[in-house]
Parts: structure tokens; sequence; C-alpha cells
């Protein structure tokens, strides 16, 4: 296939026709917010910033949604489905850290039950991933198998090049799709725009395969006394986290006689999230919490579904009110010696 | 070594605290909350512009299960939750073993350097950088010329609005919200066991993240907080989504203060307003 190349003010006219083709286009802001863009003006792409405060989760998993609505009958209840939302969304500018978090999310959403409602946003999606020049002391994606030009989650892969152009890779046959509809915005690449060069270095910091095997062996050990001690059991970590996919269900009324039942993000580091209906709670301190925060991310979902549950992106603990450094608590793992026999 | 390590390595060496809450820098420079158990570990104790948390949130936690006094470093905002604390009976003074610093203001962000324009706003109005009471204090005063205090004039301007303006300024700011009660775990006067968010029998406040409860959980934790609020801002600091929270917060600790001359958190010995009543007490606001 030949290499194709494209200018920002052409890819915000694409971005002008998807608005006008009532397609939901979600971008990254002068504010460095992904939003829901209203005209392509407002869409901001550099590869230089850092990774967004939130990430664009929320419209394929929205913070709450109903399942179904509820009215009482008389003596019967009728329920009732919500109107599917099947609206395409495009993605524009997600960071591989980003993009990368919906396949893995997917497994998930796709190990038993079929979510319907994830898996028809992320059918009716397409996300233009772009390479990132970032990097801070928070960003880990190449210690666990991303790095910052890789294309998993993205249909279409952009690189920046000079004078305002962006290389593009279409990955899948979505992608493909996409760049034929809107060729006449696409040129032929003749070498005359320079790839952008990334001016920082991703410092390698810990090895995933020996944090893997401290994890299977060390379920109790004194560390995690100390790894989650000051934690306060907010939910600022996952729910700005790309691949957090907790949830909660919860039935709610709206007037008499009447309500829905909700889809709500929910978070391992509440203590109610392991509440018992007796009372009881296995997970009754923030330490065992905080075990499991980092287990399910590094061990469980490895265990289960061949992926770490983690991007790497560092939003977590760019944004905890008590600097609690998941970076820095894998490295601390790292140097932990394997079968340390610490039991307290 | 510096006054703060020698004071705290003292008190654990003289067992006049258990462990000692108090902040230490990580490998990348953050300032981050710490918890001393040895007189090895108050080498890594530390103070600084940068140390923004209110670290009487962890009093809670600890003041059950503690033989003996828990030592806490406290800037001047943080010890009036301490006495906010002590007034409500949470925790007793005795149990405590205060080591207050002298503080000329904190970061806004963290990730940059103190100045005029990277200043939280509490430190734009904060009347003393030294705590009025400790058991030991430690760092030197600075004096620090403080910028404007720009959240008064926001402050004037909502007042100004009509009802619908403000309801639509405060629907704006809460739709923002994901409940992810960072607000909640980082204010040291959020100690209830059983948050109002989670009864479920019956459901009082929507724990959905709708516009309709968020904006129960907002306004009923400002509610919460009328009379009761020391400012210490942490709650607006946490969240993620940017909402000004202590806009409301700061609000009705004016009012409080108009109305019944009451600050939380500034003697250990008066009453708390919401805890008592007097007679000469306004009741014009039934009507």
């Amino acid at each position: 296939m030949e290499e194709l190349i494209i200018s920002n003010d052409n890819l915000k006219k694409i971005v002008h026709e998807l608005l006008n083709n009532d397609c939901r286009v979600i971008g990254t802001t002068a504010e460095n917010k992904f939003k829901e863009i209203e005209s392509a003006d407002e869409l901001v792409l550099n590869p230089g910033s850092v990774p967004t405060g939130s990430s664009f989760k929320e419209y394929f998993f929205p913070k709450t949604e109903p399942l179904f609505f509820y009215k009482q009958n008389h003596s019967n209840v009728d329920l009732f489905d919500p109107i599917p939302d099947k609206s395409k969304i495009v993605v524009l500018g997600a960071k591989p850290c980003d993009a990368a978090a919906l396949p893995i999310i997917s497994k998930v959403f796709n190990w038993d039950y079929k979510d319907d409602l994830f898996n028809s946003r992320l059918d009716n999606s397409l996300i233009i991933g772009m390479s990132c020049h970032y990097s801070d002391e928070f960003c880990f994606c190449n210690d666990i198998g991303g790095s910052p030009e890789n294309m998993k989650g993205s249909d279409v892969f952009l690189k920046p090049l000079a004078d305002n152009y962006f290389k593009v890779t279409s990955i899948t046959p979505k992608g493909e799709a996409f760049i034929k509809e809107y060729q006449k915005y696409f040129e032929k690449d003749l070498g005359k725009n320079k790839p952008i060069e990334r001016k920082v270095e991703n410092p390698k910091h810990f090895d995933y395969d020996k944090v893997k095997t401290w994890l299977d062996n060390n379920f109790e050990n004194k560390f995690w006394d100390t790894a989650g001690e000051m934690c306060l059991g907010c939910a600022q970590c996952a729910f700005v986290c790309p691949t957090c996919h907790c949830f909660d269900i919860i039935d709610e009324q709206n007037g008499s006689c009447a309500g829905r039942r909700a889809k709500n993000w929910d978070a391992c580091q509440f203590s109610l999230f392991t509440k018992h209906a007796s009372g009881h709670n296995p997970r009754d301190n923030q330490e065992k919490r905080y075990r499991q925060r980092i287990s399910h991310k590094f061990k469980y979902y490895m265990d289960k579904f061949d992926e770490v549950l983690c991007t790497g992106c560092g939003r977590c603990s760019r944004g905890c009110p008590v600097s609690l450094d998941i970076l820095q608590v894998v490295e601390e793992i790292n140097s932990l010696p394997e079968n340390s026999n610490s039991i307290q | 070594m510096n006054e703060l390590k020698q004071i705290c390595k003292d008190a654990l060496t003289e067992k006049k605290a258990r462990f000692i809450i108090g902040y230490k820098e990580d490998k990348n420079k953050r300032v981050k909350p710490f918890i001393a158990k040895t007189p090895e570990d108050a080498e890594k104790l530390t103070f600084s512009h940068h140390a923004v948390n209110n670290l009487a949130v962890y009093l809670s936690r600890f003041k059950n299960n503690i033989d003996g006094k828990i030592g806490i470093v406290v800037k001047s905002c943080d010890l009036k939750a301490v006495t906010a604390l002590i007034q409500e009976n949470q925790i007793k003074r005795d149990d405590l073993f205060i080591i207050g610093v002298n503080c000329s203001g904190v970061v806004l962000d963290v990730a940059k350097e103190f100045n005029k324009d990277n200043t939280q706003i509490k430190c734009k109005y904060c009347q003393a950088k030294t705590p009025p009471y400790y058991d030991a204090l430690a760092e030197e005063s600075k004096e620090f010329e403080m910028p404007d205090d720009d959240q008064a004039e926001l402050m004037a301007k909502i007042d100004k609005m009509t009802a619908e303006e403000r309801l639509e300024f405060w629907n704006a700011e809460f739709e923002k919200c994901i409940k992810c009660y960072a607000c909640r775990q980082v204010c040291p006067m959020c100690y209830c066991e059983k948050c109002i968010v989670e009864k479920s029998e019956p459901q009082w406040i929507d724990s959905s993240s709708t516009s309709r409860g968020n904006f129960s959980w907002n306004i009923i934790r400002a509610f919460h907080q009328a009379g009761r609020c020391i400012g210490c801002h942490e709650c607006e600091r946490a969240c993620p989504m940017g909402i000004p929270l202590t806009l409301l917060t700061r609000k009705m600790g004016m009012v409080a203060f108009s109305e019944f001359g009451y600050r939380h958190g500034t003697s250990l010995t008066e009453p708390t307003l919401i805890g008592t009543y007097s007679t000469s007490d306004k009741e014009d606001f039934i009507k």
C-alpha cells in the first residue's frame, strides 16, 4: 500500500465532515482534555503533551449508564430497554497508552457475558492514534510491552512530520475503509516532510516478568503493610485509568413507582467494594485493598487474560492526592528478593 | 540535621510519640505523606513549600488502635483540623504529640516551584504562619509576599448572580464530577464511618454520577461542612476534575462567621457551632 500523509488542516476538514455526518468526535482540546468536540477548530493535536487528566474510556464505558428502566403498572412491573446509542465514534489523537487500553478491557467485557453496551460502542468506533513525544517520571509504557509508537488499539496511526503534517498508517480494515472514504484529503508521501524527532527518552524501570513472579509468590508479605499505607481510599486512580473497568449495579428510583437499573463506575480502593451483605469485609483495610489494585493490574489480569491491566500512562500517579506512585511501588517490588520469606 | 528531623527523632526515641505522621520526599522529589515509626525513619522526614497534604486526615484511621501518642506534623491550617477533631470529640488532645511547622505558603501545582503564581488560595488569606499551639515547633518563619486573594473576587461575583445563574454555574461544575470521592477521602472532617451516599436503605442520594446524583452529592457534602470546614482546601486540590469546591465551603465558613461569629477549629474549648445553640441565635431563616 502506498505511503500516505495528511496535513493538520485536512484532518480538520475530515473532522468537519464527520461532525456533519452526525458522528461523535472525541478529541483533545487546547486545555489538553478529551472532549466530544463540537467544531473542528476545537481539536488540538500535540504529540508532546502530557497524557490528559482523564482517559477517554468514558465514551466506551460511561461513568453511569442505564441497563433498563422500570415502571410499576398496577400489580405488574413494566421493563423498558434503554435506547441503544448507535452513533459512530471517532477518537482522534489517542496516545498509544490510551488506545492500547481498549483491546485490553475488551477482553473482560467479552469474557463470559458479552457486554453489548461496550461492544456496540467499540464496533461503531474508529480510533486514530498518534505517536507520543512526551515522557515524564510517571510514564512507563515501554516497561510493560507498550511504546510511544505502539499501534495497539488504533485503527489509523499518525506520526508527526514537519510543517504540520502527519504520516498515516492504516492498521485495521476499519482504518483502511476510513482512509478510502476520505481519500481526497490524504496525499502521497513524497518524503518532503521529515519526521519530527522524539526528544525525550523512555528509561527502563523494571523487569515485568520478575515483578510477576514476585506477585505470584508473595500474596502474604510485609511489603504490603507499607505499600498502600498512605492511600486514602478514593477512586481518583481508578476513574482516570484507561484500563480500570470495575462497575457497580444499582437500582435508582425516579419519581414514584419508577426508576432505572444503572451500571456505575466502582473502584477496588473503596472499602464498600468488597463488603458483604453479612457485614464481613474480606479486604478490611487499605493495605489489602492496595495489594488488590497492584495484583489485579500486574498479576491476575495476566493470569486470566494474558494482558497487563495497565498501559503505563501514569495518570493515577500524577493525580493521586497523596502522591502514591504506582511506578515506584512496582520498582520496589522489582528490587525485592523473589521469594522473600518476610511473612510477618 | 535540621530541626524537624531532630525533634521527631527525639520524640520517637523518648517515646513521646508512638509514630509520627509527617512528610518525606520520594526519589522524584515529590513531597508526600509518610509515617515515621522508628528514630531512623525520622531521618526521612521533611517539610517544604511542597508539603501540601493536610495530614490530620489520617488521625481518624489511627485514633482507636494505638498504644501511645500519635505524632503529627502540622501547618497552621492543618492544626485547625486537629483542633476541630478534638472539639468534635473524635480525638483527645492528650493522645497527640503535635509538631507544628512555620509555613510561608504551599504550592498549588506540586510539579512546579513555589512562587506567586503557584500558591494555594488558602495561603493568600492565611492569618497565621505559626500554628497557635504545639508540643514542638520546627522550621524557620519566613516572610513571603502573598498575591491577591482572587477567589474572594470570584465569590463576590457569584454572590451577585441570580439564583438561576448560580444554579447554572454549579450545574456546569458538578456535571464534571465522576464520584471518585477524593474530596471526601482527603477531608479530615469527613470521618463518618458510613457516608450518607453509602446509605442505601433507603437510598438518600443517587449513587450514580448523573446530573441529579452529582448535584445532590456535592451539595450535601457542602452542607455537612457548614460551620465545620476548616479551610484546608484539600478537597479542591484532590479533585481530578477541577471543580472549585472551596467556593462552597469557604462561603459557608464566611456565613458561619458573619451570622454566629464562629470559626471552626480555632478553639479547643469553645463548643462547636452545630453542636450547641444560643437563645440569642437568629431565627430569621424560619419563615
